[in-house]
């Protein structure tokens, strides 16, 4: 088996090999179906529904899940829970996205350079890692409170400044020791450039790591997000994400339990499948683990 | 919904009834406070008596950490739920709204000869035989040291209305003391009651009166000694077995802070905590709450009025007919019934209803969108091709404020949104947490509106002077908290004529005449007056609400268990 | 390496100038101050908090604000809380007890569980043990910390009766070990949970990163026995990266765990800190900043020299 497979990939060019290796990971694929029907519900799910998110209807709160015509059930302004996980799920997949892309941007760029280039250069690099988390990122949030109105931008600058640290001093650390591999004294020794060795050799090299702390990186995107609702710096109402709903739904949770069931099914199957894509690309793009 | 509607009326006082009765001078002797019901409150139908001696511990827990211990310095509300366990205060108002002595022998009125009938005179006679809690007595001493320390000007004092006044302060002997005020002013009476008084010997040994003992080892001649305090989570007190009144009978109390108030009523309904206090029960529970074995719970109204505060020199909102037109379309009965559980009573004005100048038969609102838009339409305020009204290049466009976190004000502004969008002004919600929302941008008014709660009394007096007086205004350089800009003439008279009145039907007439004035000009957008909804175990018995002392723990010394 | 050690702490030094040099001049500049807390009572009027802010030294400029704290702060004072007058390092020890309490549990349930699931999940890759850690890790990391302690309350002390519903010890009582630690099994397991999902899922992903390296092939092929090469080869190097996921954690066994303690009224670090910019306690927050700072240098202090100790390959410096 493992020789066919080996034999086929020989044929295939190295994006082909990944596909084929990511497409057997069942959980990855999953994940990566779930993902794309949360995104697809979030984009167009809001046109097919006959209920708008910021409808108060205050006759009708409270409105349990299959009682009438609101599938989900209203929340405790009447508004249809449905519409309101549709058009949060647009927010919070947002934000979740784009801050672990600036946030993972940032700080595999610093800790490659870090790692790479080493001595005063990089411990300066990393000296300035650590004062940045020498910051609690709840002070960081006071600080940026200060500077932009809250809203969808500020609450996702806001999670990549706490996010970016602990990926540059992961990243800092494979490429440090990566480094010191054969195969980078050989880069060198064929004369590549810096920056093609750093990020066509090091980069790929230590994408296992990053690809990890990447996954969960969304997840805790997501999560921060509702903490940060919780904190009163996030997404104002009557805007919803899925942080605040499920913020919001805190008091109600004996009552009206589904207010905070639905984001918070959202919240761990978004979450959750974003893990599972990342261990199926983890394992995609390290050709080394087809030996098993 | 019904058994909430009923504890509201239940708390509700009957009309007029006690507050006819306090409608007598000041001068007779008489109360001056907002009235509760005093019968409602007795618990259980078994009867049962204070034991002889102290006899157990109350766990009462506060959403709020109570950080300050000398009463004179800046505080909030919970800590005077410490102080009230403490130290005593001259004298003080009961729940029935009476005036009742404490550290003095009686209340000075121009009858007793403790007023002079100009009023500038005070001559207060002290109980004797009062201890402080390190055994040394309580004198005329410690009574000048307190007013001349709150005057004092390199003390961290919490504020001096009323006491710059006092001028001449003589003790004439150990259990009496004389003073003259620089002129008449009337609300000093109440402002005492809610002074307490700090004990001159230990003071006096602290180089800098702001770094005194008193800020962690308090000693006073309250029902209760300091025990400790772990900080972030309790303060122990023991009871105070020299206590010169009623009480104190159980020998330990223990206030536990707890910041979540969901956690807080989850610990209250598994019995970790014995009372929920300050803060109390969140509207959504309490009708669940009520169904517990071996709890009860009480809703008593406070002195605090839920209103829409219009900063009145911005733009559209200093136009008064665009202030009707917003607060005709305001769903007041969905506000209150649906968002509050039909816990609180809609209000009209500033004063609470149970006060003595409260004025009925002011306008009451009625909600009518159609009658709001023609308003509006007559005015000039004409629609704009995306709905939204503007006049003369104003847009009826402005923003919305309150304290981030709070689930029933969010609510309320979600409501705000919709129904004043159907009239064509377009609200933005624009939330913050406290310490911003209640700092610069709200002392310099540079908010366009807020959602608030707001205790406008003066301990238990309606000169709302530093609220709606037009020299107060901060951010006109004004020494006040006129943080709306309210200007008004006709008003200011009003406020410093009622502030020289002793004469309680005169200055009900006074401040009558303002609440119709406020009423009419819409300086604020009055929703309801506030109500507190608290629990305890069932078998505790005392309680009893107090809008006068802003904090029902006002009597903890009463407290005891059956 | 002594050098190493004492060139980083002059770095240290460095850096925690400039952190409180930020820290001061954020912390200052956000809107908010510690006076707005009374802005709503009805006792008090713009002329008091003017005055107020006068006694307290706040209109004077923020360089001269901050060159007064520092050199408070150089000779030992930390200053006094604008809130209770209590020294501030008195207020922080006070929270430290219950925090390390906390979070020293977590930590070790979380170290030992993970790493074994961790090992064992990449030993027995996609074996039925491998992906159901794996399904219940990733939901673990999923869950929102509040909505699970929340859930955890309701079950065990509200429906069960087994578990008291939050504090450290039973209120009103000094609390014996048997109460203390009764107490303290819902708040650990609750924080542990999230920690366990993340150390096994850095644990597995080292793991099977090591087992995959040439060196582990050769000895493979050499014929060694599995649990030697586990043991002697695979597990201290797959260790490696943990030290710098310890490193970055070291902080956090002191900082506090904000929304676990809040659920289960945990008098911690993190509410203590959260409070304090909350009513903007100056003093109690840059002590709190300067003191959690120190914790994060010597935690990456720490993790920097364990790894050059145990990986001969890097050099130092």
């Amino acid at each position: 088996m493992t020789a066919v497979v080996a034999t086929d990939m020989v044929h295939l060019t190295p994006a082909r090999a990944a596909w084929q290796r990511f497409r057997r990971h069942r959980l990855a694929m999953a994940g990566a179906v779930i993902i794309a029907l949360l995104v697809f519900g979030s984009v167009f799910g809001p046109f097919l529904l006959p209920f708008d998110d910021k409808f108060i209807d205050i006759m009708h709160r409270f409105a349990p899940p299959l009682s009438g015509a609101h599938l989900l059930g209203t929340d405790e302004l009447g508004r249809d829970v449905l519409a309101r996980l549709m058009m949060g799920g647009r927010v919070s997949l947002t934000i979740g996205i784009i801050a672990m892309v600036i946030a993972m941007a940032v700080g595999i760029v610093i800790g490659t350079f870090a790692g790479f280039y080493g001595g005063i250069f990089g411990a300066a690099l990393m000296r300035f890692v650590d004062a940045v988390l020498c910051f609690p990122a709840i002070f960081l949030l006071l600080a940026l409170a200060a500077l932009i109105e809250p809203g969808i931008v500020a609450t996702t600058i806001l999670i990549s400044v706490t996010a970016w640290m602990s990926v540059a001093r992961i990243v800092e650390a494979q490429v440090r020791a990566l480094r010191e591999r054969d195969f980078t004294a050989a880069a060198i020794a064929f004369g590549s450039s810096n920056l093609r060795i750093m990020f066509k050799e090091l980069v790929p090299n230590a994408m296992a790591a990053i690809v990890v702390a990447a996954t969960l990186n969304v997840a805790k995107a997501i999560l921060l997000e509702s903490y940060v609702s919780y904190l009163g710096y996030g997404i104002q109402p009557p805007a919803a994400s899925w942080g605040n709903m499920l913020n919001n739904a805190q008091i109600y949770m004996t009552s009206a339990p589904w207010l905070a069931i639905a984001p918070g099914v959202a919240i761990t199957l978004a979450v959750t499948s974003f893990n599972f894509l990342g261990d199926g690309l983890r394992d995609a793009l390290d050709p080394r683990l087809d030996i098993h | 919904m019904s058994d909430e509607t009923d504890s509201v009326k239940a708390v509700r006082p009957a009309a007029t009834g006690p507050s006819r009765r306090v409608l007598m001078v000041l001068g007779a002797g008489a109360a001056a406070g907002l009235a509760a019901p005093g019968t409602l409150f007795a618990q259980g139908a078994r009867p049962s008596t204070p034991p002889d001696r102290p006899r157990g511990q109350i766990v009462a827990a506060l959403s709020q950490e109570p950080t300050a211990f000398n009463p004179l310095m800046p505080g909030i509300e919970v800590d005077q739920a410490v102080w009230w366990q403490l130290f005593s205060t001259l004298w003080y108002i009961d729940a029935e709204g009476n005036f009742v002595p404490d550290l003095a022998r009686e209340v000075p009125t121009v009858a007793n000869g403790g007023l002079s009938a100009d009023g500038l005179t005070w001559k207060i006679k002290l109980r004797s035989g009062v201890t402080w809690h390190d055994g040394t007595a309580f004198t005329a001493e410690d009574v000048k040291y307190s007013l001349e320390l709150i005057n004092n000007p390199n003390f961290r004092v919490r504020n001096r209305v009323g006491h710059s006044l006092v001028k001449d302060i003589t003790v004439v002997s150990p259990d009496e003391i004389h003073w003259r005020m620089e002129t008449p002013y009337s609300p000093y009476l109440s402002i005492l009651s809610l002074t307490f008084l700090v004990p001159k010997h230990v003071m006096e040994k602290a180089a800098d009166p702001n770094t005194s003992p008193m800020n962690n080892a308090p000693v006073g001649t309250g029902p209760f000694r300091w025990g400790s305090r772990t900080p972030g989570d309790n303060i122990l007190l023991t009871a105070n077995t020299a206590y010169h009144g009623k009480g104190p009978y159980v020998e330990r109390l223990i206030f536990k802070y707890i910041s979540d108030l969901t956690v807080l009523y989850t610990q209250f309904r598994t019995g970790q905590v014995d009372y929920t206090g300050i803060q109390g029960i969140l509207p959504n529970f309490v009708r669940e709450a009520k169904t517990l074995r071996d709890r009860t719970v009480v809703v008593s109204s406070t002195s605090s009025v839920e209103h829409i505060a219009p900063n009145l020199d911005f733009g559209p909102l200093a136009d008064k007919t665009v202030r009707e037109a917003l607060y005709m379309a305001i769903n007041k009965k969905a506000i209150i019934d649906a968002l509050n559980y039909g816990l609180p009573t809609p209000t009209e004005t500033f004063v609470p209803q149970q006060g003595w100048s409260y004025q009925p038969g002011l306008p009451a609102h009625v909600f009518d969108p159609a009658k709001a838009n023609a308003l509006l339409d007559a005015a000039g305020w004409a629609r704009g091709s995306d709905g939204v009204r503007a006049k003369g290049g104003v847009r009826l466009e402005f923003t919305n404020s309150t304290t981030s976190g709070n689930a029933v004000r969010e609510q309320t502004q979600q409501l705000l949104m919709q129904d004043w969008r159907g009239i064509g002004a377009a609200m933005r919600i624009q939330n913050m947490p406290p310490a911003v929302m209640w700092g610069e941008f709200w002392q310099q008014s540079k908010f366009n509106s807020a959602l608030v709660s707001v205790n406008f009394m003066l301990g238990a007096d309606p000169d709302v002077t530093p609220r709606f007086g037009s020299g107060a205004i901060p951010a006109k350089g004004g020494r006040g908290f006129n943080t709306y800009q309210y200007q008004n003439p006709e008003a200011d008279s009003l406020l410093a004529l009622g502030a020289r009145q002793f004469d309680l039907a005169e200055r009900k007439a006074s401040y009558g005449k303002l609440q119709t004035i406020i009423r009419n000009d819409l300086a604020i957008l009055p929703l309801f007056q506030g109500v507190i909804a608290e629990g305890m175990k069932a078998n505790l018995r005392g309680f009893r609400p107090n809008a006068n002392t802003s904090t029902n723990c006002w009597n903890i010394r009463e407290w005891y268990w059956a | 390496m002594a050098r190493y050690v004492v060139n980083r702490l002059g770095q240290a030094v460095l850096l925690l100038f400039i952190v409180s040099m930020l820290g001061f001049a954020i912390l200052h500049l956000a809107p908010g101050g510690p006076l707005s807390q009374f802005a709503l009572s009805s006792q008090m009027t713009q002329e008091d908090l003017d005055r107020i802010t006068r006694q307290l030294g706040l209109d004077r400029p923020l360089p001269v604000q901050y060159a007064d704290w520092l050199w408070r702060m150089l000779r030992g004072d930390w200053g006094v809380s604008y809130r209770d007058g209590e020294p501030v390092l008195k207020i922080i020890g006070a929270h430290l007890g219950a925090t390390f309490e906390l979070m020293a549990t977590a930590t070790l349930i979380a170290v030992v569980l993970g790493c074994w699931i961790g090992i064992l999940g990449a030993i027995r890759r996609y074996s039925i043990f491998d992906q159901l850690a794996t399904v219940g890790a990733m939901v673990a990391l999923s869950i929102p910390t509040f909505w699970f302690g929340l859930i955890a309350i309701y079950v065990f002390s509200v429906n069960l009766g087994w578990l008291p519903s939050g504090n450290r010890h039973t209120v009103g009582e000094e609390g014996s070990l048997l109460d203390m630690l009764h107490h303290l099994i819902a708040p650990a397991l609750v924080l542990a949970l999230v920690e366990t999902a993340m150390w096994g899922r850095f644990m597995r992903s080292s793991m099977l990163d090591v087992i995959n390296q040439d060196y582990i092939r050769t000895a493979r092929a050499k014929g060694l026995p599995e649990w030697r090469i586990l043991s002697q080869h695979a597990l201290r190097n797959a260790l490696l990266p943990m030290i710098t996921v310890a490193g970055l954690q070291f902080p956090t066994l002191l900082g506090g765990a904000l929304v676990t303690e809040t659920v289960f009224t945990w008098p911690g670090m993190g509410r203590l800190f959260l409070d304090s910019i909350g009513y903007r306690d100056y003093p109690v927050v840059m002590g709190i900043l300067m003191f959690s700072a120190t914790m994060v240098l010597i935690g990456s202090l720490i993790a920097d020299m364990l790894y050059a100790v145990v990986d001969p390959r890097i050099r130092v410096g």
